[in-house]
């Protein structure tokens, strides 16, 4: 569905070029429910922001549903990033001024539906995430889990190929971030919803099926990493300068 | 399809978040509102007062042609014979009447007091027909008055003629320039027009037979012919045909024809420029506002930066997001041209009724309001909306 092949992203700043991806291969398949794991600074933002469509990587391809997404113009990817991806922030990113149905209806906008038909979708996702009663609510009005409840909604009205998740459970409190955890995991196990998860916590990304970890702007395959020694590389992992 | 759903909700959303930001709104509000509402007095104003003007034009009758010789010297004769002057209206259809004009000025004596200075006006019956001139007592100078010593005299000579003692004047004689004239008639009081390119000043002057000014004046000229023209001929034509006649009979006359009409026109397109001017006097404060709604707009962009990269990932383009900040500016901008508009008419009326002119509203002016208010919203929005199209999504992502 996804994949990557030498993907490199470097950043000019002045003088200096900084190369902050340098050569990411990557697949994800459908269905998958992937993490990548690395400190703050390693290329993390910068990769989330390629599978994302939200920029594009400075050499190297990027296919999408077989689909070459590095020559598309700024239209093509906004409407790509509509029809595929469907995001979750870390701090939820919602619109404070809209109502729970209104910012899930907004993806649905973006795509051309009509105003009953999305207001039914939208309505719908916040009953499968439980937030059904919630739905007139303004996210003032909301917890970090109900806003991230809300915004898992959002992300998958429009029923997205991927939905790329950046430290979903990054503002959350334990038990809070444990059902978010539990609500992704529900939903990729019973709907087949393919999720990557960008995440510096061990935790998060232990829960995935699949686990990858950025270093030194490349992607390595920990799938068999054994937990305890996670914790001691996050130091040595950290990039000074490098900055995504 | 998807245009339309991005626009409406883009509709809906700008009205919940100008509403939101209520002073801010408030304030771009009134900047455009007081640009607007003067633009509309200002053009309101102007279209009044041509109104106005027009009126007074009417009111002395709009087929009145002024003819006059701009022959310099021209010797004692001047220019032009009296009988072709007299005969102007019988050979042209298009003038009916023809009123020519010797004028002098003398001092007034009436038993042995000086009742006053003005000037001495020969002539013909048609020129109190032509002038609306109404006699009071008496009669008016006659055609078949030739060369005889009687007068008309104006209503404030016959005034100081009375005296105190209210003495009839009918029939006595009064002393002009030392010839005695017999009065044989007094007029209403005449309320002088300066709209015309003629004075009559009828109140101070006295009205003797043209051919006997033909022999007491000094300068016996024929100094004007008021004439009017006939219905429903074009002022055009009329001064046309009389300058043709003029110039095959009077040869050395250099006749100079106003009319009514010409001057209406020729008024009107002078209160056109003026409109138009008060009118640009009025959009730069309309565009004063719009830089403010602009300034308002760019704030909007920036604190919303964050708003506008969410939109971004979830699958807006470039340009929704420049219709979500131009329909945004445009709806404000239309508020504030609405409230212009009343605000406009309310000034207009005030001002009209403490001048006592005729209030009217000028649509014309109402619908130029609201439609540059719209395009102040597009023009001094496009920059502020294009510069939220333009926002690196990555980057107010990160900053939320």
């Amino acid at each position: 569905m996804l994949k990557l092949k030498d993907v490199r992203r470097s950043y000019q700043l002045g003088p200096v070029t900084t190369e902050v991806l340098r050569g990411i291969e990557m697949d994800v398949r459908s269905g998958d429910l992937m993490s990548i794991m690395g400190p703050s600074g390693s290329g993390k933002t910068t990769l989330m922001n390629i599978i994302g469509l939200l920029d594009r990587p400075s050499s190297g391809s990027c296919i999408l549903n077989d689909r070459n997404i590095s020559g598309l113009n700024d239209n093509e990817l906004s409407t790509l990033r509509n029809r595929y991806i469907g995001f979750v922030f870390q701090s939820f990113h919602l619109l404070p001024q809209l109502t729970a149905l209104e910012n899930v209806c907004l993806p649905l906008i973006y795509r051309g539906s009509g105003r009953p038909e999305m207001r039914d979708r939208a309505r719908a996702l916040l009953k499968h995430v439980g937030m059904a009663e919630r739905a007139n609510h303004r996210p003032s009005q909301l917890s970090g889990g109900q806003k991230q409840r809300v915004a898992i909604a959002r992300a998958l009205v429009g029923e997205p190929a991927l939905l790329l998740a950046d430290e979903p459970t990054g503002a959350l409190d334990t038990d809070t971030a444990a059902e978010v955890m539990a609500l992704l995991k529900e939903l990729n196990a019973e709907s087949g919803v393919t999720i990557l998860i960008i995440t510096h916590d061990a935790a998060v990304a232990e829960q995935c099926k699949k686990q990858m970890r950025i270093r030194d702007g490349k992607l390595i395959d920990t799938r068999n990493l054994a937990a305890p020694t996670l914790g001691n590389e996050t130091e040595r992992e950290k990039m000074p300068g490098a900055s995504s | 399809m998807r245009a339309m759903s991005v626009l409406a909700a883009n509709g809906r959303e700008a009205a919940q978040s100008l509403r939101r930001s209520g002073l801010r709104t408030a304030l771009g509000l009134i900047g455009v509102a007081i640009g607007v509402s003067s633009v509309i007095a200002m053009v309101s104003l102007g279209e009044i007062a041509k109104e106005q003007a027009r009126k007074q034009f009417e009111s002395l009758g709009t087929d009145i042609v002024v003819v006059r010789d701009n022959a310099s010297g021209g010797g004692d004769q001047g220019g032009l014979d009296l009988p072709i002057a007299l005969a102007l209206s019988d050979t042209l259809p298009s003038v009916l009447q023809a009123a020519p004009r010797i004028q002098g000025y003398g001092s007034f004596l009436f038993a042995g007091r000086n009742v006053g200075q003005g000037s001495i006006q020969g002539v013909t019956e048609a020129f109190a027909v032509v002038n609306k001139l109404p006699v009071a007592e008496g009669r008016f100078v006659s055609n078949l008055d030739i060369n005889r010593s009687y007068a008309v005299v104006g209503a404030e000579v016959a005034q100081k003629m009375r005296g105190p003692a209210q003495r009839e004047v009918i029939g006595e004689r009064v002393d002009i320039n030392g010839t005695l004239f017999t009065v044989v008639g007094v007029l209403e009081p005449y309320v002088e027009s300066y709209a015309l390119p003629v004075s009559i000043e009828a109140n101070r002057s006295v009205f003797i037979p043209i051919t006997t000014a033909q022999r007491t004046s000094r300068d016996p000229r024929i100094e004007v012919i008021v004439a009017l023209s006939a219905p429903g001929v074009h002022h055009e034509t009329v001064a046309q045909d009389i300058s043709n006649y003029l110039r095959a009979r009077a040869t050395k006359m250099q006749p100079d024809i106003v009319t009514a009409k010409g001057l209406i026109a020729q008024m009107e397109q002078q209160m056109g420029i003026f409109t138009l001017l008060l009118g640009g006097v009025g959009s730069i404060s309309l565009v004063v506002g719009g830089i403010g709604v602009m300034n308002i707009m760019l704030v909007s962009v920036t604190e919303r930066r964050g708003e506008i990269a969410i939109r971004r990932a979830l699958g807006a383009r470039q340009r929704d997001i420049r219709s979500q900040f131009l329909i945004e500016s445009i709806i404000l901008t239309s508020a504030g041209g609405l409230l212009g508009v009343v605000l406009g008419l309310a000034a207009t009326y005030a001002i009209s009724r403490f001048t006592g002119w005729d209030f009217l509203i000028s649509w014309l002016s109402v619908a130029s309001g609201l439609g540059t208010a719209a395009a102040v919203g597009l023009f001094f929005g496009f920059q502020p909306a294009y510069q939220a199209s333009k926002l690196d999504p990555i980057a107010g992502l990160q900053g939320h």
